[in-house]
Parts: C-alpha cells; sequence; structure tokens
C-alpha cells in the first residue's frame, strides 16, 4: 500500500477524507483484494486500539494505527484472517461439496475458526478451539449438565465423512434464511450481507460426535 | 438532500434556545433523544429513497457492497449487490426475496411479507426493552464530512450484542454502524463510503445484473403460521432473561420433505428461531418414504453471519437455534426444548 493510499485510508476511518476522495479510494478498494485486506486490517486494529470502550475517533489516531500494523505485521495478518491463515482448516481445502445450495451454504455462511465471545481478532493459535460459553454452569438449563461441558471441537475428525454431521450446511442455509424474515432489528443486515460475501475456500461446519448417532445409513442425497 | 438555507435557518432559533436551556430540560425528555434518533433511523430507513455504497466489515474482512431502496407508492423494492466479485445480489419487490448467486448458478427465491429494509432497523425501545439494553447518546462526530449523531444501545448481559450508530445530523441515516458484544467489543461494523438520496430511482437501478440462463432456482417453502396442539408441544422450557415466544408455525426448508416447526423467541431487539424436527431414522419409530431423504443428527456450533447457529438432539428431534446472539444463547435455548409427549410435526 503506498504512502498516499495508506492516508486516505486512515483519514477515511477517521472520518476526515473529503467526499472527492472518499470516492476514489472506494474505486480502488472495489478492485483491489489486496487494498481490502489492508484496509480490513486498519479497522479491525483501529477498534482495537481504541479499546472497547472507546467509541469516538480522535485524531493522531491513524498514525498509532501505522505504528500497530508496521510493528506488527504477522500477527496483524493473522488478525485478519484467522480462519484462512490458520492451519486448522487446511485438511478441509480438498473436501468434495455436494453441489446446489450446500455449496451455496458453505460459501454462504461463513465458519470461522473464533471461539464464541471473542471477536475476529483473537489469532487463532490451536487446532482445537474450545467453543466454551462463559456462561456460569448454573444458568445452563439442566440437560446441559451443571458441570464441566464436552468442549466443540472445530476440528474434523477423520472419520468425518460417516460420522453424524454438525450443522449440515444445506440445511443451515434454509435456517438463516427462514430466521431472516424474523429478525428485525440491525442483524438480519448482518445475516444478509454474509450471505452475499464470496468465501475463497469451502470449510465445513465444527464437528462434534453426537451422542446417539443414527443407525440409519445416510442415504440422503445431495441437493 | 440539501435542506433549504431557509429551514436551516429556521431550525436554528429553537436549536440555540435548547442549548440555552439545557440544564432545565427534565430527565427523562434528555434520555428519550436516544430513542428518538433511533425512530427517525427507522423511518429514514424504511420511507426514504436511497442508494449507497458500504463497507461491510467483519473480523478484517472487508466486502464492498451497493444498497439501493426505492419507495414508491407506497411499495419497496430493493437490491443490495456484492461490488467485490462474487457478482451475487438480492433484491426484494413484490413480497419476494430473490437472491442471486451466480458463483454457485444458483437463484434462491423466497416469499417475504415484511416490509423491513436491508439494512434493518431497530424497534421501539419500549420498558421491556430498556430492561435489557441501555440506550446513550454519545459525543457528536464526523462520518463522511457530515455532522453524525452517535447513539450507544448497550446491552445489560451477555445474552446479547449492542449497537453503536452514528446518524447523519439531517436525515438520520445510519452512516456507520457497529455491532458490539457485551464488553463493548466491535464484532461488525458497515461504513458508507457514498450515500446519495435522489428523489426519484429508475428501475434500471434496482433490476438485478445478474444473467440467470442456466441457474437452479430453488423455492423456499412459505411459512404457514398457525397454533395447532400440534405445535405446541414445543417448547424452550427456559429463556435467557427477557426472551419469550412472539412467533410459531411451520415452515417448509428447502426441499425437505416435511415442515419444520418454527419458534420465534425476542427480547424485542434480538430474534432467536428455533427449528424443531423429527428424526426420522428407522429406529424412531416413524414411517418414512423409501424415497425420503434422512437427515443425519446434527449436533455443533456454527458462526452464522454476526451471529450462531447451535444444533442439537432432543428426545429423537433436530433442535436448531440461530440468532444474531451470542453463542451461550442460541445454546441455552437450543438445549431448553422440550417435545411434549405426542408431540408431532404437522405434515403437508
Amino acid at each position: 500500500m503506498s504512502e498516499q493510499i495508506r492516508e486516505q485510508v486512515s483519514a477515511f476511518l477517521d472520518g476526515e477524507l473529503p467526499n472527492t476522495e472518499t470516492e476514489l479510494l472506494l474505486k480502488r478498494l472495489t478492485r483491489d483484494g489486496e487494498l481490502r485486506e489492508s484496509f480490513g486490517r486498519y479497522a479491525l486494529i483501529g477498534e482495537a486500539l481504541r479499546g472497547a470502550g472507546s467509541q469516538i475517533l480522535t485524531r493522531g489516531f491513524a498514525s498509532r494505527v501505522n505504528h500497530a500494523i508496521d510493528g506488527e505485521p504477522v500477527q496483524a495478518a493473522g488478525h485478519a484472517h484467522p480462519a484462512r491463515s490458520s492451519r486448522w482448516w487446511r485438511p478441509l481445502a480438498g473436501v468434495t461439496v455436494a453441489a446446489g445450495v450446500a455449496t451455496v451454504a458453505i460459501v454462504a455462511l461463513q465458519q470461522r475458526a473464533i471461539a464464541p465471545g471473542v471477536t475476529g481478532a483473537a489469532p487463532v493459535t490451536t487446532q482445537n478451539v474450545v467453543a466454551s460459553t462463559a456462561t456460569a454452569p448454573n444458568q445452563l438449563p439442566a440437560q446441559g449438565g451443571g458441570g464441566p461441558r464436552e468442549a466443540l471441537s472445530y476440528t474434523v475428525p477423520a472419520t468425518s465423512a460417516d460420522a453424524p454431521s454438525a450443522i449440515e450446511p444445506a440445511r443451515l442455509t434454509n435456517y438463516v434464511f427462514a430466521h431472516s424474515k424474523y429478525s428485525s432489528g440491525l442483524g438480519q443486515r448482518g445475516v444478509l450481507a454474509d450471505l452475499l460475501i464470496e468465501d475463497d475456500e469451502p470449510q465445513l461446519m465444527p464437528v462434534q460426535r453426537v451422542a446417539q448417532p443414527s443407525t440409519t445409513p445416510d442415504t440422503r442425497v445431495a441437493p | 438532500m440539501t435542506r433549504p438555507l431557509q429551514s436551516r435557518i429556521y431550525w436554528l432559533v429553537p436549536c440555540a434556545l435548547v442549548g440555552a436551556l439545557l440544564s432545565s430540560v427534565p430527565p427523562a425528555r434528555a434520555a428519550d433523544e436516544p430513542r428518538e434518533w433511533l425512530e427517525k433511523m427507522n423511518k429514514a430507513l424504511a420511507t426514504r429513497n436511497y442508494d449507497g455504497t458500504f463497507f461491510h466489515i467483519s473480523g478484517g474482512r472487508v466486502e464492498t457492497m451497493r444498497i439501493v431502496h426505492r419507495v414508491r407508492s407506497g411499495r419497496v423494492t430493493e437490491r443490495l449487490q456484492s461490488l467485490d466479485g462474487s457478482g451475487r445480489e438480492f433484491v426484494r419487490a413484490n413480497d419476494e426475496l430473490t437472491c442471486y448467486l451466480p458463483d454457485q448458478h444458483t437463484v434462491l427465491v423466497e416469499p417475504r411479507q415484511d416490509r423491513g429494509p436491508f439494512l434493518g432497523s431497530l424497534p421501539q425501545f419500549d420498558s421491556s426493552v430498556s430492561d435489557f439494553y441501555r440506550i446513550e447518546a454519545l459525543p457528536e462526530a464526523h462520518i463522511l464530512g457530515r455532522a453524525a449523531r452517535v447513539i450507544a444501545v448497550n446491552p445489560k448481559d451477555q445474552f446479547r450484542f449492542g449497537y453503536r450508530l452514528w446518524l447523519d445530523e439531517k436525515t438520520a441515516m445510519p452512516l456507520k454502524t457497529q455491532l458490539c458484544d457485551s464488553r463493548g467489543a466491535v464484532l461488525e461494523q458497515i461504513f458508507f463510503a457514498r450515500l446519495e438520496m435522489p428523489d426519484n430511482i429508475p428501475d434500471s437501478d434496482l433490476a438485478p445484473t445478474v444473467h440467470t440462463d442456466g441457474m437452479r432456482w430453488v423455492r423456499q417453502g412459505p411459512a404457514v403460521d398457525n397454533a395447532s396442539a400440534a405445535l405446541a408441544a414445543y417448547r424452550a422450557s427456559q429463556l435467557p432473561p427477557g426472551f419469550r415466544l412472539t412467533v410459531q408455525g411451520a415452515q417448509t426448508l428447502g426441499d425437505a420433505s416435511a415442515p419444520a416447526s418454527h419458534l420465534v423467541y425476542s427480547d424485542g431487539l434480538a430474534t432467536v428461531s428455533v427449528f424443531v424436527e423429527e428424526q426420522r431414522s428407522s429406529d424412531s419409530g416413524v414411517a418414512t418414504a423409501p424415497d425420503s431423504p434422512t437427515p443425519p443428527p446434527m449436533q455443533g456450533l456454527a458462526r452464522v453471519g454476526s451471529g450462531y447457529a447451535f444444533s442439537t438432539v432432543v428426545q429423537g428431534h433436530q433442535v436448531t437455534a440461530v440468532g444474531e446472539v451470542p453463542a451461550q444463547t442460541v445454546e441455552f435455548i437450543a438445549h431448553s426444548v422440550k417435545i411434549s409427549s405426542g408431540g408431532e410435526i404437522p405434515r403437508h
């Protein structure tokens, strides 16, 4: 990223870029995937630097972002794309995905190696990401066991092709579409926006074996 | 759209008076002001014409999208388009939502009679919502060279997300929005880079640019809203504070052979859908057609946009909760679903 564009991005995030230059930046961003990635890192690191409780942009903020990016290039890249840069998903890249809606779901519903409650800024450093909840045991229903619960695994077992699956992509897409109708809040925007986004690599859902596996062979035909 | 100078001057007088009398404004009135701005935003999103380009930033990933929203003679037509290469577009018109996914050679169509804009809106904040969210005005800022009101909607516990909104002082349009968790960490945000509000938007700006030749069309089954005894057999026995059942019905999802029971729980702002489907395996005692697909049992947590989905098996039924809420909320609700004896998902 050239210094000029970097300054433009910084100014935009600071709300100080003139409209004419914003138009130019927009055109560049639409064309340039690498620039979009840099922009995403700026935005992500920027929010982290501002801190959770700080909402207002401040002058001089951009220089702190620059410093953060320049000083921690490796970490920044990891932060920007935890799912794509971490190793956990790589064995899945060659998985053949059923055609049709299933494929749509795979790309539409981005599965990221992010533990719940953790923002995308969190690096994924282990193969087994514990999807533990922050909820105290006594807040969970009885079925949850009330005690330590089995950690959900984001890795796919070698036998995953024959095992009871996690949330099946095609069905998940259908659930999301049906749900978005009732999602009256701004959350609907997020759901729909995510369905618009193209994903670079097919990614399977996090998988956990079901306690009561089906005795019926999976005869389902991919749509 | 520029407000006439005379109109701006007209407003300067009361604004100055308000400033001078600020100390005498009753606290309740001051507290209502952010709510009024959110209502202005809702109205602008639903009733104004707009054509804008925005960045959707989630997890450090940026997507550029264009939104076109037109209201003409009470009819709303919208188009949301990805500008970053996938070519995907959503068009809502004539009570149908059509999702063009050219990269997957697929078009998804769903009846969509709701009037909510693609960009979303926030419900009115009544007292019940205020029990679980704290709304406040933050210092004003500038976005896109425009003065903006900044409103924060903060969740009071960890079962829901919050929002921060930068609303255009003149139009109340959200120039920037952030989705935040209960600690205030930003999960997702939208920056408008361009936003126009023309009086007229031509049909051509709302027509999909996708060529659908050879694409597969998938039509989602219509929702069947009823309150039959069978549907009443499914309920979440426990809910996070503030959530209550708001909608129940059944819907055939995709090309499934039987409808799923669909329950919607809301705290007034966040919504969670719960889908209950009978596991039709050979040992369940449920007759299935020979060619009926037998979906495998599912269990797990998945990230869905800015929210989560969690699926589990309860008493021989597949229970899936989906919502723009933290993971623990969908898990909590899915785990608490109980199926009364004799409960059966109605079939068409």
